[in-house]
């Protein structure tokens, strides 16, 4: 074969190979190829060699040697072992720049800081519910049990399990140290002093304070649920119910029967208990003495067991033994598939998702919308950093220029970049946690049940919060990072910059109509919810409640009370009832209206002259006032949806008359219109009013007088003589309607604050945006002055793209906050509401636009009124 | 001792001692693929070597430009102390498994 020194290897092979490799050094390997080739194509021929070839680039693309090459390669050696004195330098240049551009840096801490505070306030939610029931000492050896039922047509788990597991396992399993039942539902009405009291707990077993770190701070821990119908309440409820007194021994009135108060514990906090009040198991069972609980292997739902095991059980010895209660329950339930989980005590909250839950459910789903929402309102924030370390690029090329000249490389702009924007992250944290101590504790008032967190701030707690600035900063600085990065350093020092710096790029754009966006939906949003609630005040109830005084007297002799109260010159007219108009209904009782049907109605009982009193309408009939009850029928009077939920069992008999699930039978003497005798929110549901006096708790008195404060003192006089042992208390019955819509006043206090965060930042952004872009155009404004521009013509040509970008935002903005508010969020809350009118929103729009055009006025006001020729020899 | 010495990278750091001066890339591939019979590509031949060499087995320094490979130059491996002590413990180790079989092993 004849020597061929010029055939060449494939040329396209070696460029990819080269290119692929980028800086790494190559010369060796690319040489033992080639004479690879050579060599091959002298013993194999062409085609073979250049195939040869191939396959060895492949090889040599794809192995250490190179890698490790390119690696060593990308690494410019005094980036690596200078980096201290490279990230030094970073703090410095930021911390000049800082104090260099003030309005920059107060715009963005600023807004930062706004919008971090809910962020802030998540997250501490967040952590506290992660660690919620740590306090307990043995909280490692407590399990729950959790039931996952599977049927045909779904599964669920719930937290929940069958009344006789408990039982069953402590006598089958002698690794159990303690069981511990607990039955939700406990609901006792406490009689106090003439009133009411609604109170909430639960049934648990003698053992609960041996395994739960309760502490009592009276009480014998041992024995306080020993006995059936003994009671432990809160700290609270013990300053309600007996105030500077020992509460211990003394006995409770309520619905239920006495109850012997036997303890009492701090108020909760950081667990997922939730009650005011414990009382013992055996309660329980003494109150439905019908029921066996410890062979009940149907029911699930509201009973709950905890078992501590002994120390050093195996996990594995308790998943067997709960596989073995499972089988005995399904053997009760046959069409279900049942399986047994345990819980352990710290990793019970926050849960994915568990139905029935003991306490007030703090699950990932619900805190992860909160979270989402904080989100959202940092997110404008983050934006206006971003478009603002862009706006004022103009600015700042210059020093990257010359940093790239001098041999920076593309990592250490965006280091420093990034090192930047971390900075001023935490300096904006500063001034949020100081927001987050401010809003805190209004804040955790708004929240149900949020009175058991414990979120004052802790170290762990801090750190998170670091954690978190450290996570933003990233974040808001990773798009001026990477723009500035890229930017072309002879550009740069030439003072041009492609990005066409006079206008706004489509993507800050983007982000801008994002923020007004935002806001406008907030403002949209706090005129819908203020809309609703002056609405509920000027809305007519279908009663009068101006000037009536509700005094409740349930001890005291009540026509005694009357009577004197009536004698009173500034007192017009007095009536009763038992319970208050446009407040919640609790009592229904089922009628019969055709002996056959029954249909559950609410059922007021009123005095005489409640109708004239309160000025309602009676559609037919009159007011049963004077017709004497006679033996085998009461006179009643119902509403008008009464009528119609009865028409429908179309009795052929006497229409007016039915009977009541005690026997009572009714005939109805008038028919009032239908009017909103329960809040708003509720629908009208049928109605009955009864007279009795017997069954009334509150007097109602209509006042006439110039000074109420003596009329009321007056009353409290002529009460204490008739009785000195019940507590006087007079309302105005307008206060306890609006008390009833406080909800309403929760969700404005909630939105308002929202909207002001997100309204505050957006503005900052349109500030700031405005001022760079003005100040960039300074020239040519300059220029269009000298040439004889108008003064209202360069407020045209200034104004008009923020103009524009914010129309835009209130065209997506408004059928979006529509929908959103009309359809979802005011019928929720309101059923008697009016919906989403169009005023409010363009209240709130003209209320933004004011807001946005005056920032955008201030700025350019300044260059348009600037003398043009300075403005030419600027910069 | 430093890391562990694979089969591959005795075979190879016994081939670098065998061809002296002349230890570059190919020669080394060429030489084993013929001794041992075996099918290597380059990519693999200086993967092993980068290895070696992050081990402290082996240095290597360029040669001077050859006019065969259009003026590229050669990079020459050199074995180091460490493996000279690494083959020999191996060497040795070898030997006294042979040397104290009790099933007959010569052919």
């Amino acid at each position: 074969m004849t020597n061929r020194p010029n055939q060449t290897p494939p040329l396209f092979a070696r460029k990819v190979f080269e290119w692929w490799s980028k800086k790494a050094d190559t010369e060796d390997l690319l040489g033992d190829i080639d004479e690879y080739f050579q060599y091959n194509l002298e013993e194999k021929g062409k085609l073979k060699a250049q195939i040869i070839y191939f396959k060895q680039v492949i090889s040599l693309s794809f192995s250490y040697a190179l890698l490790k090459r390119k690696r060593s390669a990308s690494f410019s050696g005094y980036y690596s072992t200078n980096s201290i004195a490279m990230i030094k330098n970073y703090f410095k240049i930021a911390l000049r720049n800082f104090s260099k551009h003030k309005l920059f840096t107060s715009i963005n801490i600023l807004g930062l800081a706004l919008g971090m505070s809910i962020c802030l306030l998540a997250l501490s939610m967040f952590v506290s519910i992660y660690k919620f029931d740590e306090f307990h000492t043995k909280k490692d050896r407590i399990y729950q049990v959790n039931t996952h039922i599977e049927t045909t047509s779904d599964r669920t788990l719930f937290a929940s399990t069958f009344n006789s597991v408990g039982e069953y396992m402590a006598e089958k399993y002698p690794f159990i140290e303690q069981v511990v039942k607990i039955k939700e539902g406990f609901r006792p009405e406490i009689k106090h002093r003439g009133n009411l009291l609604n109170f909430s707990g639960y049934y648990a077993d003698p053992a609960f304070f041996e395994v739960f770190t309760f502490p009592l701070i009276s009480g014998d821990p041992v024995n306080a649920l020993s006995k059936p119908f003994s009671v432990v309440i809160t700290k609270s409820v013990a300053e309600t119910l007996y105030k500077n007194e020992n509460p211990i021994g003394k006995v409770l009135e309520t619905n239920y029967g006495s109850f012997n108060v036997t303890g009492v514990i701090d108020d909760l906090k950081q667990t997922h208990f939730y009650f005011e009040v414990l009382t013992s198991y055996q309660t329980y069972e003494q109150i439905n003495p019908s029921l066996r609980l410890s062979n009940d292997w149907v029911n699930y739902r509201n009973n709950y067991v905890y078992l501590l095991l002994k120390p050093d059980t195996k996990e594995q010895a308790l998943r067997e033994s709960l596989a073995q209660v499972a089988t005995r329950a399904s053997e009760f339930n046959p069409e279900q598939t049942i399986t047994l989980q345990s819980n352990p005590l710290p990793e019970m909250t926050p849960q994915w998702i568990i139905s029935n839950g003991l306490g007030v459910g703090w699950d990932l789903p619900t805190m992860l919308i909160f979270m989402a929402v904080g989100f959202l309102i940092l997110l404008p924030a983050v934006f206006n950093y971003t478009n603002l370390s862009i706006a004022r690029a103009l600015k700042r090329a210059k020093e990257i220029g010359i940093r790239k000249v001098v041999g920076a490389e593309k990592n250490q702009i965006k280091t420093q970049f990034i090192v930047e924007t971390i900075i001023l992250c935490l300096l904006a944290l500063i001034g949020s946690i100081f927001i987050f101590s401010l809003i805190r504790k209004e804040f955790l008032n708004m929240i149900m049940g949020a009175a058991s967190l414990d979120i004052s701030l802790t170290v762990p707690l801090i750190i998170v919060f670091i954690l978190f600035a450290l996570f933003i900063g990233g974040l808001s600085g990773l798009f001026p990072a990477l723009y500035f990065s890229r930017l072309n350093p002879i550009d740069t020092l030439k003072g041009e910059i492609k990005n066409r710096s006079g206008s706004i790029s489509g993507m800050r754009k983007g982000l801008f109509v994002f923020q007004f966006f935002l806001s406008l939906f907030f403002i949209i949003g706090v005129g819908a919810i203020a809309k609703q609630y002056t609405y509920v005040f000027s809305y007519n109830h279908g009663f009068d409640s101006d000037n009536v005084l509700a005094v409740p007297f349930q001890n005291i002799d009540k026509q005694v009370v009357l009577n004197e109260f009536a004698a009173h010159p500034n007192v017009k007219s007095i009536t009763t009832s038992s319970n208050l108009p446009g407040l919640r209904l609790p009592i229904i009782v089922e009628v019969t209206p055709n002996e056959k049907d029954t249909l559950s109605v609410n059922q007021v009982f009123i005095g005489e002259d409640f109708i004239e009193n309160l000025h309602m309408n009676l559609v037919w009939g009159e007011s049963a006032n004077d017709i004497q009850s006679t033996q085998n029928e009461e006179p009643v009077l119902v509403n008008e949806q009464f009528m119609r939920s009865v028409a429908v069992f179309e009795g052929e008999r006497d229409s007016l008359l039915f009977t009541l699930s005690d026997g009572t039978r009714c005939r109805i003497a008038g028919i009032l219109e239908d009017f909103n005798f329960e809040p708003l929110n509720e629908l009208i549901n049928p109605l009955v009013f009864r007279y009795s006096l017997e069954e009334s708790n509150y007097a109602l008195l209509t006042i006439n007088s110039t000074d109420i404060k003596k009329t009321i003192d007056d009353l409290d006089l002529i009460w204490t003589d008739i009785d000195q042992k019940a507590n006087f208390e007079a309302t105005f019955l307008d206060d306890e309607i609006e008390d009833a819509y406080s909800f309403l006043v929760n969700q404005i206090q909630i939105f308002g604050f929202l909207s002001v965060l997100a309204i505050t930042i957006s503005c900052l952004g349109l500030l700031g945006m405005v001022s760079y872009t003005t100040e960039n155009r300074t020239k040519e404004i300059a220029i269009r002055k000298i040439m004889g521009a108008s003064n209202k013509s360069l407020y045209y040509t200034l104004t008009k793209d923020f103009l524009k970008m914010i129309m835009i935002s209130a065209l997506i903005a408004i059928p979006c906050s529509y929908v959103f508010y009309d359809m979802i969020l005011l019928t929720m809350l309101l059923q008697y509401g009016q919906g989403l009118g169009i005023l409010e929103v363009f209240l709130s729009i003209t209320f933004l636009f004011l807001i946005g055009f005056s920032a955008i006025y201030w700025q350019t006001s300044k260059v348009a009124h600037a003398n043009p020729a300075g403005n030419l020899r600027y910069e | 001792m430093k890391g562990y010495l694979g089969e591959f990278e005795e075979l190879v750091l016994l081939t670098i001692a065998n061809l002296g001066k002349d230890a570059y890339g190919l020669a080394l591939l060429r030489d084993i693929n013929e001794r041992a019979n075996r099918n290597l590509s380059i990519g693999a031949m200086h993967s092993t070597l980068t290895r070696l060499e992050e081990k402290g087995y082996i240095t290597s320094y360029l040669g001077e430009p050859t006019k065969e490979r259009g003026g590229r130059r050669k990079r020459y491996f050199e074995l180091t102390s460490t493996a000279i002590e690494g083959l020999n413990d191996m060497k040795s180790l070898r030997d006294e498994l042979w040397a104290n079989t009790k099933v007959k092993l010569s052919l």
